[in-house]
């Protein structure tokens, strides 16, 4: 058993379960199943040591976890992968999944704006009469213009991407995209095009499948090395073979409007056979390597506001703090992962410029708070906690 | 690789205070630190090894533990760790901290006590 407090390191556990060797085994496969949930880097450096202590705690002859332990398992083996997301979108597998994402999400952009745009006006002219869409539609001329302006913009991405020129593409993307929101704003705000609701009914536009690919488009080229990376990962070949597979996922709702203008396009059911739908192309397509699964992954998440905004809850309240919250999940990744490439290729560490910027916020200056420092900033903290 | 700075946090966590106490004393592998922390604890706290493991990848993330030496018992591998100079800093601070708000709780103790007694 363990010494007392002289310095020594503690034994093994003798309880070890050593009269059920074949129980033994059974509780240790358990348990590798078990730490699965960690991931691969963890469970390499770890496993061992991990499957050591917990087959020492075991009760001599027990064959399975404790519910207990195996909760904990799992969720301390979540909570690692979490805290390891924005590490990982900075290395290289993450950037690789980053830049296969902006070659694609341009792509299919790209593709689904004209068949919204056409889905949309199939669903208007089949439900009212041509001179009743007049005073939604500002002008006729000006709706053409946005509506082809808006898939041009995103073809020049595609096209600046794929010549190189990362920077302009990922500019471009993000002008058309605050030009999105501006508009989507606008009409919200005049409560013409779009039903009663205001901003919310705003935030409800901003879940759309286009306007969130686009946002997944703009960060993806921001911060990977871009579309001609994202080429030489996965290759011509399955690039197509993606972007066609996500767009017949996506566009699935738009296509079957097109066909039967009076389909209720925006409805869960169709939403979900979108869903079917990716998933099918995944598996036809058969995206090879990690890069390009991680990648489809990403982009079919973009799917997920949109679904549940088409979710049929009667008060219209709960579907929005629904995608407001799916929103500002989304919004934090990106913005820590934003701030570590910024630090990062500014040479410095993220570590240094937390500290920095506490030490700043603490009123003790920048430089450095060492361990004599953090010390003496306890020491003051406890005094004016307890001034008695 | 993110770091989850630990010198963030305003007060430890309970976890991390007995996994600190216990290396204090000397390198431990992952079913010593649990032992000795329940005993340190008085019995209170047994750490999971979930726990124990998330913790010791935090800890060793900032710095404040490091991989001592591997050993191989029972034809397993057994690592134990060690605290760093900037680990026992941490814990100092956090001692005293906790040193402050006790002498607090035992002096308001003791005046309670004898305005009862009064």
């Amino acid at each position: 058993m363990s010494a007392g407090g002289t310095g020594q390191a503690a034994g093994q556990g003798g309880d070890m379960p050593a009269t059920d060797p074949a129980g033994a085994a059974v509780l240790e496969r358990r348990y590798l199943r078990l730490l699965r949930c960690y991931p691969p880097s963890h469970r390499e450096f770890h496993r061992e040591e991990m499957l050591g202590v917990l087959l020492a705690a075991a009760r001599p002859g027990q064959r399975t976890p404790g519910l207990g332990q195996a909760v904990n398992l799992a969720a301390c083996g979540l909570v690692i992968r979490v805290r390891r997301i924005p590490g990982w979108l900075a290395a290289d597998a993450g950037q690789d999944a980053l830049a296969v994402v902006s070659l694609i999400a341009p792509a299919v952009v790209v593709i689904l704006l004209p068949l919204e745009l056409g889905a949309l006006y199939a669903a208007f002219s089949a439900r009212l009469p041509f001179w009743q869409l007049l005073p939604v539609v500002p002008a006729p001329g000006q709706w053409a213009a946005a509506a082809a302006a808006a898939p041009i913009a995103w073809l020049a991405v595609v096209l600046m991407g794929l010549a190189g020129h990362r920077g302009a593409a990922a500019a471009i993307a993000a002008v058309s995209l605050t030009i999105a929101w501006l508009v989507m704003l606008t009409l919200s705000v005049q409560q013409r095009l779009l039903p009663p609701g205001g901003p919310l009914q705003f935030l409800g536009s901003a879940g759309d499948v286009p306007v969130v690919l686009a946002s997944l488009a703009a960060c993806s080229l921001a911060l990977s090395p871009g579309p001609r990376r994202g080429l030489a990962v996965v290759g011509w070949r399955q690039a197509c073979l993606m972007i066609a597979g996500l767009s017949a996922g996506f566009g699935f709702p738009s296509i079957v409007q097109l066909v039967h203008p009076s389909a209720p396009g925006g409805d869960l059911a169709f939403r979900l056979l979108g869903v079917l739908a990716i998933a099918l192309a995944v598996a036809v397509t058969r995206v090879r390597g990690p890069a390009g699964r991680r990648a489809t992954g990403l982009v079919a998440a973009g799917l997920l506001p949109s679904l549940v905004l088409a979710i049929p809850v009667s008060s219209v309240g709960l579907a929005y703090v629904l995608v407001i919250l799916v929103v500002a999940v989304l919004v934090w990744p990106v913005a820590i992962v934003s701030w570590l490439g910024r630090v990062r290729r500014a040479g410095l560490t993220p570590r240094g410029e937390l500290r920095g910027l506490t030490s700043h916020l603490r009123g003790t200056g920048g430089g450095t708070a060492g361990p004599d420092r953090l010390l003496e900033l306890e020491r003051d903290r406890a005094r004016t906690r307890w001034p008695h | 690789m993110y770091v989850y700075d630990m010198k963030q946090q305003r007060s430890m966590q309970e976890p991390t205070f007995l996994i600190l106490t216990a290396l204090a004393a000397g390198p431990q592998h992952g079913y010593g630190i649990i032992t000795d922390a329940e005993r340190i604890s008085g019995g209170v706290t047994r750490l999971q090894t979930g726990t124990l493991y998330m913790a010791l990848d935090r800890l060793r993330s900032a710095r404040l533990v490091e991989p001592d030496r591997e050993e191989v018992a029972d034809g397993r591998l057994r690592r134990y760790y060690r605290l760093t100079d900037q680990g026992a800093a941490l814990l100092a601070a956090e001692t005293e901290r906790r040193r402050a708000s006790a002498a607090v709780a035992a002096q308001r103790l003791r005046a309670r006590l004898a305005e009862g007694t009064a």
